[in-house]
């Protein structure tokens, strides 16, 4: 941060001498702004953020920068606050920036997301994937990340193509994301011929779940899909053992975490599945390699998140938006962005475009197994992505 | 009817463990008229030393678990039963003349005491048992697709025999007697003769000593736990007592059982009556049956025969 800021105060020296005050179009800097939370709870995410995508930054720059120009990030702090993120979106826009990135939680995305739309600044956020950020109609808003409901779609695609199930069950916990990975999923799997045999919640707050899983296990069920949290996950599975029942369970994001491993116990745990966003080293588009092979000879760490990689992609789709209108202007970049961006090579997958509300289509979630040694690994089997509708 | 006498297994289960917490609260009350709310947290206290206990002291006696864990009971009832005691010594006594609030607010006190060193030794984290306790025992296949863990068996005589144990105790035995008698009138008892403060103390070492049994086999029972454990089934026991009518031990079973059983058949049967979501109506229509027999038997269902009160 204080770096940037050095850096930024001698590049001013610099060139303030110049006297260019209409240069824009000549050697000048593009900015292209970072936001996200480089302190406080999410600092870890924030701070792969500005790695990732400095990393890219870096490399364009070696090749020429972008229309000539070199390129350069401005990074702001918005601690994942809501109130700072706000301040921190008005401190981008007096810094002239022709983009931005981030935030990295849906809470700071909101407010500074109504700052850019007003000030019609190109946003695009890598992670933040409450629904209702795209519901308002803004038109340079973009995100690279997938809401719930591709979750969902994803997860009745691996029930059916991979588990080959017929009649499946659902089961939340009553949170507001669990219950809406649910809901997503009852319509996607009745659209696709799937039979939602079992539909019902847990409470989070008990300890024994056996007289759901008796229902469960009676119910004749190929699959269920379990989209709560990961101490009640491993519960589920422990009980599930404990009772004698065979049950298939797949479970949503929320519990892809070792820890439910070790809640359930490594018997009781293998063999299900977990559908998730991939780690970013198990994605095997050429591009991703790529970018982690750079990335860990930078850093000499593996990126560790998938958002890191995400981040990444939106300075990619950013930098190849500005390539190919030739433009720093926001409508020209969104237009291009809402109507020709299509099959772009992204480092998550393909990217099939945007639709008009600046939600990303296909999905990137990947199929994951807990393994007989209780390792969440990679299933070597995963559905093929629908061609997008 | 093989679905049905799967959930009244399960149902006995979770009933057989609000017995056992639910003893802590109704003996407290039988004989100083406090509603002991530490009592979930030193329940709770009996998962978190057991927890400590099998996956350090105790973690190379994996070969001999029964060993093991018998040990850890040993050392768990002594440690809760101590923390009852000092808890009593330092946080209630010196209220005892106090009116019954003060002694309310020093309970609820104790809990969140309890509550926030518990939450700071296990990192907040949900902590896990070692795996496999006890797996060696056989699973019963009663009938078809009926079975009944050997955990479960064990869960079920444990806290059977808990409670037999205490009824006896309580009515067969000078001490017992003792008990009865201060649980019927403190200044009474001491012209006989009766160290009441040593039998208080007594009462405060048996009821949170069996609590913290109950939370070693929670433990080992569902593998895991986290340090809210205690509201949730202190709160549960605590109906559960009342239910029974407080103050009476036949009366904290019998609630116990109701309780853990009439959930389960909200959960079980709560879809076949239309009911969606079960689960998170199962609490509610709980308390309502709860309430229920409160309106017709203000006591509880035993609470009538006041003179039997411990």
């Amino acid at each position: 941060m204080k770096r940037i800021l050095v850096v930024a105060v001698l590049l001013s020296i610099v060139i303030a001498p110049l006297g260019s005050f209409a240069s824009a179009q000549e050697g000048d800097p593009i900015l292209i702004g970072l936001q996200g939370p480089m302190t406080g709870d999410y600092a870890y995410e924030g701070q792969g953020f500005e790695k990732a995508v400095q990393l890219l930054v870096d490399q364009v720059n070696e090749e020429g920068g972008l229309l000539g120009r070199p390129v350069e990030i401005v990074i702001e702090d918005d601690a994942g606050d809501p109130t700072q993120s706000a301040l921190v979106a008005d401190r981008m826009v007096d810094s002239g920036v022709v983009a931005v990135i981030g935030a990295y939680n849906s809470t700071a995305t909101e407010p500074a997301s109504e700052i850019y739309a007003e000030e019609g600044i190109l946003h695009i956020t890598p992670s933040s994937t409450a629904t209702r950020l795209t519901e308002k109609g803004f038109t340079q808003f973009f995100r690279v990340c997938f809401l719930d409901d591709r979750q969902a779609l994803f997860a009745v695609m691996a029930m059916d193509e991979v588990l080959g199930a017929e009649t499946i069950g659902i089961l939340h916990d009553n949170s507001t994301y669990a219950q809406g990975l649910a809901e997503w999923t009852q319509v996607y799997a009745e659209e696709a011929g799937l039979e939602v045999a079992f539909f019902d919640a847990i409470n989070p707050d008990d300890q024994d779940f056996t007289p759901i899983l008796t229902n469960i296990g009676q119910a004749g069920l190929d699959a269920v899909y379990f989209t709560g949290y990961h101490a009640q996950g491993g519960l589920l599975l422990r009980q599930t053992a404990e009772l004698g029942l065979d049950i298939q369970w797949m479970m949503g994001n929320a519990s892809n975490n070792p820890e439910m491993v070790e809640i359930a116990g490594v018997a009781a745990a293998a063999g299900t599945f977990i559908t998730t966003e991939p780690l970013p080293q198990d994605l095997e588009y050429p591009e991703a390699v790529e970018f982690v092979d750079a990335f860990i000879e930078a850093y000499d760490e593996p990126p560790a998140s998938v958002w890191w990689l995400l981040a990444a992609e939106a300075f990619n789709v950013i930098a190849h938006a500005i390539e190919e209108t030739g433009s720093t202007d926001t409508e020209v970049l969104a237009e291009y962005l809402h109507n020709d961006f299509a099959d772009y090579p992204g480092l998550s997958g393909p990217i099939i475009g945007f639709d008009e509300k600046g939600d990303r289509l296909g999905t990137i979630h990947a199929l994951y197994e807990i393994n007989e040694e209780g390792v969440i690994a990679y299933y070597p089997e995963q559905p093929q992505p629908a061609t997008e509708e | 009817m093989e679905t049905f006498l799967q959930q009244l297994i399960n149902g006995l289960t979770i009933g057989g463990f609000y017995a056992v917490v639910a003893l802590g609260y109704t003996m407290v009350y039988g004989v100083l008229k406090l509603i002991n709310f530490a009592h979930g947290d030193m329940f709770m206290w009996g998962t978190l030393t057991g927890w400590a206990l099998l996956t350090t002291v105790f973690a190379s006696f994996t070969d001999m678990d029964v060993i093991a864990i018998l040990a850890a009971s040993v050392v768990v009832l002594a440690f809760i039963g101590v923390m009852g005691m000092t808890i009593e010594r330092v946080a209630y006594r010196p209220l005892r003349s106090a009116g019954r609030l003060s002694p309310i607010i020093s309970a609820l006190g104790a809990a969140f005491a309890l509550q926030a060193v518990a939450r700071n030794v296990s990192d907040a984290r949900w902590r896990t048992y070692p795996e496999g306790l006890l797996a060696e025992l056989p699973n019963v296949q009663l009938t078809g697709r009926v079975s009944l863990s050997g955990l479960q068996v064990l869960m079920l005589v444990t806290c059977a025999a808990v409670m037999i144990g205490l009824y006896l105790f309580v009515q067969r035995t000078r001490v017992g007697t003792a008990m009865r008698a201060v649980s019927l009138d403190h200044d009474v008892s001491r012209l006989m003769g009766i160290n009441v403060n040593r039998i208080i103390s007594l009462v405060f070492f048996i009821g949170p000593a069996l609590g913290g049994l109950a939370g070693l086999l929670i433990g080992i029972y569902y593998g895991s736990f986290n340090f809210t454990l205690g509201w949730v089934f202190g709160l549960k026991a605590f109906i559960a007592a009342i239910l029974g009518g407080i103050g009476n031990i036949p009366g904290a079973v019998i609630g116990g059982f109701i309780l853990g059983i009439s959930e389960t058949m909200v959960v079980a049967y709560g879809p076949d009556i239309g009911l969606a979501d079960a689960s998170a109506w199962k609490d509610a229509i709980a308390y309502v049956l709860l309430i229920t027999i409160l309106i017709a038997r203000p006591t509880g269902i035993l609470g009538e025969t006041v003179a039997e009160k411990v």
